[in-house]
């Protein structure tokens, strides 16, 4: 039987029975492992982890928080620090999930001044961090009222050596 | 079993699946996952590094770093892009994909948009030699199961979202406020909109979790359904982005692996058209 023209290659075979055994093995282990991930598994198993974005619940008459971060600078203003890649290098949801950890140790804000400094270093230096969040009170699911907790603040040791 | 795990499939559909993921990948990279790059200047005190870099002994990113590592992943997205050493750069993207992402992923905030990217980047090597000129009749099992993973992995996006709905949020979770949240923290005018409406954010959240549990319907149904089905998770995702900016375009991409993508070569580059050879390739070696 010849190749037909222009063909510049075959197609593979059939698979063999070992080559489709690997194959439908890694299918039902990559399967487990990711509803493993979901039903009892944890984050720090990424990729294996649990597909939990939006998955907690937000009960009607609870509470929505939003934490954001507020500096004075060597310019003498006060600006919220923008909590992005593109801004200090750590998202707000990656300060929040290391929250606990800030309001032990409110020195780790120290940290966010240095990546400021580092990222944009036009700016003028944080001289002090303020950590905040702002707290929505619900009332059958709407918004009705909002105020300002007070979680850590720190007073940066040496703004101008920053590095 | 073959015929559901590794039907055969037109190699020319994983050649143009090839092109979509890797290039994708590239966007993904600098667009969308790029918190690596701003990583590499925040101090090492923030890295909490997931399981995945702990058992590689990765480092904790620095600013040369992520630079190096981003000219191995975009060179070997782009090589692999093009069908040509789908093995060696489809690999090496792999590694590079899952050093950047685990990067991504060890500040504290796990996403789980990309959990379908990353399986379709590691069975993409698998599928063997794939032309963009390949013709109807150039078929391949180990394509078939390539697209059937990426397929899978779509539907487990979706399921277990489900299911960690209700391991976290319980039963009620559809009944709760989580929408109400999630437009009040990253608002805009549309969802001020949406939650004038009395009793829309509710119906909102059972549609989205019923969906999600009737997703593996997608692996089953063909043809018109199968559309629909698309169709409404695809109106889902970019309803996500008008509202709360968030858009899932990672696992959008793996969406078109349901997609007959054959057919967006023009038949003018296909070898042997327009008139369909009608001799099969021979079938000889059998595909690892």
């Amino acid at each position: 039987m010849s190749v037909p023209t222009g063909s510049t290659r075959t197609a593979s075979g059939p698979l063999s029975r070992a080559a489709l055994a690997w194959r439908v093995a890694v299918t039902l282990g990559v399967v487990g492992l990711a509803v493993n991930g979901s039903v009892r598994g944890n984050d720090v198993q990424w990729p294996f982890a649990p597909m939990s974005q939006f998955a907690f619940g937000v009960d009607l008459e609870g509470q929505i928080r939003s934490t954001y971060v507020e500096a004075d600078t060597t310019a003498g203003t006060t600006v919220r620090v923008p909590l992005t890649a593109g801004g200090v290098g750590l998202g707000r949801a990656e300060v929040e999930g290391q929250l606990p950890r800030f309001v032990a140790d409110p020195a780790l804000l120290e940290s966010i001044a240095v990546a400021a400094a580092r990222r944009h270093p036009e700016w003028p230096r944080y001289t002090r961090l303020r950590l905040r969040q702002e707290v929505s009170d619900l009332r059958g699911g709407e918004v009705v009222s909002t105020h300002t907790e007070r979680l850590a603040d720190w007073t940066v040791l040496d703004p101008a050596g920053l590095r | 079993m073959r015929t559901w795990f590794a039907a055969a499939v037109p190699t020319r559909r994983i050649a143009v699946l090839r092109t979509v993921v890797y290039l994708f990948v590239i966007v993904d990279v600098l667009r969308i996952g790029n918190d690596p790059l701003a990583h590499g200047d925040v101090p090492a005190d923030l890295y909490r590094p997931i399981l995945l870099r702990s058992v590689l002994h990765l480092p904790a990113p620095t600013h040369g770093y992520v630079r190096v590592l981003l000219g191995v992943l975009v060179v070997s997205a782009l090589v692999a892009a093009t069908g040509r050493l789908p093995r060696l750069a489809g690999w090496v993207c792999l590694l590079a994909v899952l050093d950047w992402m685990s990067n991504n992923y060890s500040y504290s905030k796990i996403d789980h948009d990309q959990f379908a990217l990353v399986l379709a980047l590691a069975v993409l090597p698998t599928a063997g030699p794939a032309r963009w000129r390949d013709g109807d009749d150039v078929r391949s099992e180990a394509a078939g199961w390539a697209v059937r993973m990426v397929q899978v992995g779509v539907v487990c996006c979706y399921l277990l979202s489900a299911v960690s709905k209700m391991r976290f949020g319980g039963w009620g979770w559809a009944n709760g406020a989580i929408f109400t949240w999630a437009f009040t923290r990253r608002g805009t005018a549309l969802t001020d909109l949406l939650l004038s409406v009395p009793g829309l954010v509710h119906l909102m959240q059972w549609v989205v979790l019923v969906a999600e549990f009737c997703s593996p319907l997608l692996l089953a149904v063909r043809g018109r359904l199968l559309w629909a089905g698309l169709a409404f998770f695809a109106t889902f995702h970019l309803m996500t982005y008008l509202t709360i900016r968030i858009h899932f375009l990672p696992l959008v991409v793996c969406l078109t692996a349901f997609l007959p993508l054959e057919r967006l070569v023009p038949r003018r580059l296909i070898a042997g058209a327009p008139t369909a050879r009608r001799q099969a390739a021979p079938a000889q070696a059998a595909a690892s």
